[in-house]
């Protein structure tokens, strides 16, 4: 397997690597639920929001260039969605941006604003994922009282999602192997619904494998792991400047930037 | 004593109707090391499920004096470690430490005793450095180690391995014969590569369309040509002082 791992940074080792993974997981989620919670009109604030994932990826050492190219993965849904606000918003509005000052539609605001709080709290969400084993972030949502089933759940898709599309690459590169010529769109969704056909039957041999390897391992409904958390002044002193950054944003740097 | 594995008339049949087993009678000591040996499909996969009590069919079948149903399985599965033929399937847990510390935490044991027992574990089989990796990013090798692993943390007195050796390049294939020469354990290893049966068994039990062909001398059985290639098989290429034993000690069904 050589698949781009979300978290393959994340078994490196920095300071911000070392923060409990309770502590970073609650930082981002308020620090996303902030920045969607800022007016629909705000751009320029959000640059300033930008600074701290910028800087936990830096201290992180993780690429920027990498957590660019994982926003731009997922960026085609938002963008269509951040793309139509022109068309159906287009009262003009005054808008600053430094020394320039001048009418624009709402919807260019509306589509910017989107845009901007796609990339910061993306970003966040990287700086997350990239500094934390994912085994470490399931410990800290099950201390955080999250339901088991849903970490048990969560655990297996991290666990076989690269299975998965393994698999799924095997039979893509043996259908491109015996596929020589173009089959027309009818042939070709008969063949792409045998695939995914298939990738069904072989998962679900695969969750009665596990589900035997599992039960011959005393398994018996009840979810059990060591937990190797802890808690430490480092984590409280990242807890600190998280939220006098986040505050002084907020309610100082706001009345200011729009 | 009580035997490790004792099968009388065992017959499974598949949903469909297929006969998967039929009238299997296997005896196996504590400590042997044994082989099961036979063509793909030929039944050796689901008489390991049978042992450790997966499969349900006709006949009895006691793994330490204790009969397989379902009020004995919690224990049965304490003696016998069943590893699967994909590592992946054995490798559920996010990372490593924490799938070889799944079988001791239900088995109730304490803290402590688990990490002890994960940590000793892991140095056993080489992938003490590994411990906080995640199983994808292990090797082949590393992952059938890491298999073994989650089995041998529960301190079976049984280990089954079904294909241990499938996809593994010759280097990781000898790691793994040295590891298993390693252990005290009773232990039942599936397979159709003669070379990976010959170098870790003493006893072979071949296989064939659900019934038990040939039961014997692991050394003896794998060099009698015939009987390897009428059933699919073939003959080791590993050769020692083995190789000039006498084949009329083979026993089989057939004669």
């Amino acid at each position: 397997m050589h698949h781009a791992h979300i978290d393959k940074f994340a078994y490196q080792d920095s300071p911000v690597h070392r923060l409990d993974s309770r502590v970073k997981f609650l930082v981002v989620l308020i620090f996303t639920a902030v920045v969607l919670s800022l007016p629909r009109t705000s751009v320029s604030i959000l640059v300033c929001y930008a600074v701290g994932p910028f800087t936990i990826l830096v201290l992180g050492r993780i690429p920027l260039k990498f957590a660019f190219k994982q926003i731009l993965l997922v960026s085609p849904f938002i963008l269509v969605l951040a793309l139509s606000c022109p068309f159906y918003d287009r009262n003009p509005v005054s808008a600053a941006f430094g020394p320039f000052i001048g009418q624009v539609w709402a919807g260019w605001l509306r589509c910017f604003n989107i845009v901007g709080k796609f990339v910061v709290t993306m970003l966040a969400l990287i700086a997350l994922v990239s500094t934390t084993r994912f085994a470490d972030l399931l410990t800290a949502l099950r201390k955080l009282a999250v339901p088991k089933l849903l970490i048990i759940q969560l655990g297996f898709l991290y666990r076989y999602i690269f299975v998965l599309i393994d698999r799924a690459e095997h039979i893509l590169r043996a259908r491109a192997g015996r596929k020589l010529r173009s089959l027309g769109f009818k042939a070709e969704l008969k063949t792409a619904s045998s695939m995914l056909g298939s990738l069904f039957i072989r998962s679900l041999a695969t969750a009665e494998h596990i589900n035997i390897a599992m039960q011959a391992r005393g398994f018996d409904g009840n979810w059990r792991c060591l937990s190797k958390l802890q808690f430490r002044r480092y984590d409280l002193l990242f807890v600190l400047v998280s939220a006098v950054f986040m505050l002084v944003l907020y309610f100082c740097v706001g009345h200011f930037l729009q | 004593m009580p035997k490790a594995i004792e099968i009388e008339n065992f017959s499974y049949h598949y949903p469909d109707g297929t006969c998967a087993l039929s009238e299997i009678n296997l005896s196996i000591e504590h400590g042997q090391r044994v082989a099961l040996i036979g063509p793909n499909g030929a039944g050796k996969s689901t008489l390991l499920l049978a042992m450790a009590g997966f499969v349900k069919g006709e006949g009895k079948i006691l793994i330490d004096d204790l009969t397989v149903e379902k009020k004995n399985l919690k224990r049965i599965r304490r003696t016998i470690g069943s590893c699967l033929e994909n590592p992946d399937d054995q490798l559920f847990m996010p990372t490593l430490f924490d799938d070889v510390a799944f079988g001791p935490l239900n088995m109730g044991l304490e803290t402590d005793e688990v990490k002890t027992r994960v940590n000793n574990v892991l140095q056993t089989v080489g992938l003490a450095e590994m411990a906080d990796k995640a199983p994808h990013h292990l090797s082949a090798g590393q992952k059938r180690a890491a298999a073994i692993a989650t089995i041998l943390s529960m301190s079976p007195q049984i280990i089954t391995l079904d294909e241990p050796d499938s996809s593994l390049d010759p280097a990781n294939r000898n790691n793994l014969i040295k590891l298993l020469a390693g252990l005290s354990q009773t232990l039942i290893v599936a397979t159709c590569n003669m070379n990976f049966a010959f170098a870790t068994a003493d006893r072979a039990v071949l296989v064939n369309n659900g019934h038990i062909i040939a039961d014997g001398n692991a050394k003896r059985i794998m060099l009698d040509s015939d009987l390897m290639i009428k059933h699919g098989l073939e003959v080791p290429s590993i050769t020692d002082n083995w190789i000039r034993l006498p084949r009329k000690s083979i026993s089989t069904k057939s004669e």
